[in-house]
């Protein structure tokens, strides 16, 4: 094996029993039949058993960086605990060379009647730290944590953001080789969720460590990972880049969701639509009116939408909602809410919103759009882009360069007054 | 470089080689054990007003009892050699080395076990930690012995400086027990309270308020009772010096030392199995 393998997972599968009192029975069964010498067949599935993970195979060297996704109950937590040596698998083998650093659930160990300075020693040692390596270490472990007075007070009193942060903070102290991190951030500030990367970034880049991260921020996940495992029932069904695993991983929600349309007609979350009026086509368009994926900070936007309708429909409304692929929502857009009325609308026709500088950063959007009766209390209908896959990217240009290391959404071109003064910008 | 290969059956396999990892996992944790000791006796007395009287307050209420019961003709406890209070005293002290030491290590991978599923670690140093525990509330108790001692004017004898070494056996069947039922525990959890009940069973079973019976039915058991001889040994060490049944003490310690083997290496093979059922 390389030096620079650090992570090597061969055929590796787990089971879990859906049944309480059957894992009773099974687990005195196995404890029996390890201590009398005879091992337990462990590859073959009794009754009640499934594989919470699959034959995975995958390997990560010093550096890279991992994400795995999947929808819930994909396996993606009974992996990193495998790699942590929390379960053994009961198939394959699992090869790991470095320390091992996990943050499968941050605060865990953590006694809520001492202080976070007691803690700190014990959680440390739990996590494989000597005192006097925690000694050299305590002073940035607090300054990370950020938890200023509170540092003796027992961390009951904590809010969850301090329990999060102090735990992160020691973890991240123990120079893993390997780095294991489980959607734990989700809970901290945006503000800490930023201090978070940027030292993971740090370690990754400068210490070498390899790191294997779970989230379903797919955002996070592309922005940090080079890697990616799209795992889905406990097999991974694609694995390699990690635009590639994303863009699996989201293809099969639309099915699932095209799937659950098909059998109930409703798309959950999707309001309930008469269909009088349909929405036949949404585009993208750049200031040439051509239908494109691709922008910039500052470009002219058009959002295009097709109809078709068998009746005549008077004063409809048209309402397009802008979000990121996070579903943060920018911003909305209204016939009603800026008073145009459209006299009628027949047969086919298009309605398109125009924005003629773009605010957005280096990020991926997608438009939702309803059509409303002049009362704006029947929908007709409505069309969600990240259920159809119509997702335009924001690439970078020289603005979002700058703006990359702040953690804002958009941005507004100002203007400044210095001293009374106006102060022209290009 | 650390390096760490997870298999089905990882420490089946070792066979014999299991020993030298054994032993190096316990010299390699022995920070982390002492570290989670001091936890769990902060944690323990933080919150309590009386803090560590606690540990003297219980020999005491039930020696209490005992000598009302015995002066008030109730039950029959025989002669003593000491005063009956240093006799009971000195007993209980040593015997709940053994019970109380029992019952946090079976219950000490469960109140762990929010530890246990998130975190690797070697858990036995959970046990470890809590047998500590016991460990100092019985040097707590020899606060009091010190005190009754000197109001029964009676000085122990120089033998008592090797009670350390005669704990050894005890201490080696209480660890031994209790690695076992920490796991059994895990899995069923009537465990915990079938230890409870058994300690409190045997604590009547056992010569230790009561002096060892010469005849009968009792004298038989207590031949077969290994605790029997090391709660006695140890009294007698303080008492008179030495041991009146050196031959028992030798044996009960050979079986203590044993069960700890055995228990230890069941340990060492389970616990990868533990994390999945808490």
């Amino acid at each position: 094996m390389s030096d620079d393998i650090l992570i090597k997972v061969e055929g590796v599968s787990k089971k879990f029993c859906r049944n309480l009192s059957r894992s009773i029975k099974y687990g005195i069964q196995d404890v029996v039949r390890d201590s009398i010498g005879l091992g337990s067949k462990s590859e073959e599935l009794r009754k009640g058993e499934f594989w919470a993970v699959d034959d995975a195979f995958f390997e990560l060297k010093k550096g890279e960086s991992l994400g795995i996704v999947g929808p819930n109950g994909a396996g993606k937590t009974t992996i990193l605990k495998m790699l942590n040596g929390i379960f053994m698998p009961d198939k394959g083998r699992i090869e790991i060379n470095g320390r091992v650093g996990a943050l499968i659930e941050i605060g865990a160990g953590f006694h809520p009647m001492l202080s976070g300075r007691e803690n700190i020693y014990v959680n440390g040692a739990i996590l494989g730290m000597s005192k006097s390596e925690i000694d050299k270490k305590f002073d940035s472990i607090v300054d990370f944590a950020d938890i200023g007075d509170f540092l003796d007070s027992p961390v009951k009193f904590y809010s969850s953001g301090m329990f999060v942060r102090l735990g992160f903070a020691i973890a991240i102290h123990c120079e893993p080789d390997i780095l294991l991190v489980d959607e734990i951030l989700a809970v901290g500030d945006s503000a800490f969720r930023s201090k978070c990367y940027q030292k993971m970034n740090e370690i990754k880049s400068k210490n070498k460590v390899a790191i294997i991260l779970v989230s379903h921020n797919l955002l996070a996940v592309e922005r940090f990972c080079n890697k990616g495992i799209f795992l889905h029932n406990g097999i991974i069904k694609s694995q390699g880049e990690i635009h590639k695993a994303i863009q699996d991983y989201q293809k099969i929600i639309n099915q699932l969701l095209e799937e659950q349309k098909a059998i109930s007609g409703v798309v959950p979350g999707m309001p309930y639509c008469t269909k009088e009026a349909e929405i036949t086509n949404v585009k993208y368009l750049d200031k040439d009116g051509k239908e494109k994926r691709e922008f910039a900070y500052g470009d002219k936007l058009g959002i295009r939408v097709e109809y078709h309708t068998n009746h005549n429909i008077l004063n409809p409304i048209f309402q397009i909602s802008l979000c990121n692929i996070e579903g943060v929502h920018i911003s909305t857009f209204g016939t009603h809410l800026d008073s145009i009325q459209i006299e009628s609308m027949q047969r086919d026709g298009a309605v398109e919103c125009w924005i003629d500088s773009l605010p957005l950063l280096l990020n991926k959007y997608y438009v939702t759009v309803a059509i409303y009766d002049k009362t704006h209390n029947i929908t007709f209908d409505y069309w969600n882009g990240s259920v159809s896959n119509k997702y335009f990217q924001v690439l970078p240009n020289q603005v979002s360069a700058k703006m990359a290391e702040f953690t804002a959404i958009c941005h507004f071109k100002p203007r400044w007054k210095v001293n009374g003064k106006d102060i022209y910008v290009e | 470089m650390a390096s760490n290969l997870y298999i089905p059956n990882k420490h089946l396999k070792l066979g014999i080689k299991i020993w030298p990892e054994m032993f190096q996992e316990l010299i390699r944790n022995r920070g982390l054990i002492w570290r989670l000791f001091v936890r769990d006796f902060l944690a323990r007395y933080k919150q309590t007003v009386l803090g560590i009287t606690w540990a003297v307050i219980m020999p005491l209420l039930m020696v209490g009892t005992f000598i009302f019961l015995n002066r008030s003709g109730v039950i029959n406890i025989g002669k003593t050699d000491v005063p009956y209070p240093i006799f009971a005293l000195l007993g209980l002290s040593i015997w709940q080395l053994f019970a109380t030491g029992l019952t946090t290590c079976t219950n000490s991978i469960l109140q762990g076990g929010n530890m246990v599923v998130k975190i690797n670690f070697p858990k036995e140093s959970l046990v470890i930690a809590a047998l500590a525990q016991s460990i100092f509330e019985f040097l707590v108790r020899i606060g009091l012995l010190v005190v009754i001692f000197a109001i029964y004017k009676i000085i122990p004898s120089w033998a008592t400086l090797l009670l350390p070494l005669a704990f050894i056996p005890l201490i080696l069947l209480t660890l031994g027990l209790g690695l076992f039922f920490a796991l059994l525990n895990v899995l069923m959890r009537d465990i915990g309270n079938i230890v409870t009940l058994m300690t409190t069973f045997l604590l009547f079973l056992t010569p230790v308020l009561y002096p060892p019976p010469s005849s009968g039915f009792f004298a038989t058991l207590n031949i077969y009772n290994p605790l029997s001889a090391l709660v006695t040994g140890s009294r007698d060490l303080v008492i008179f010096g030495y041991m009146k049944e050196p031959l028992q003490f030798l044996v009960a310690s050979l079986i203590s030392l044993i069960i700890f083997l055995i228990s230890w290496r069941f340990f060492h093979i389970v616990e990868a199995r533990i994390a999945e059922r808490v």
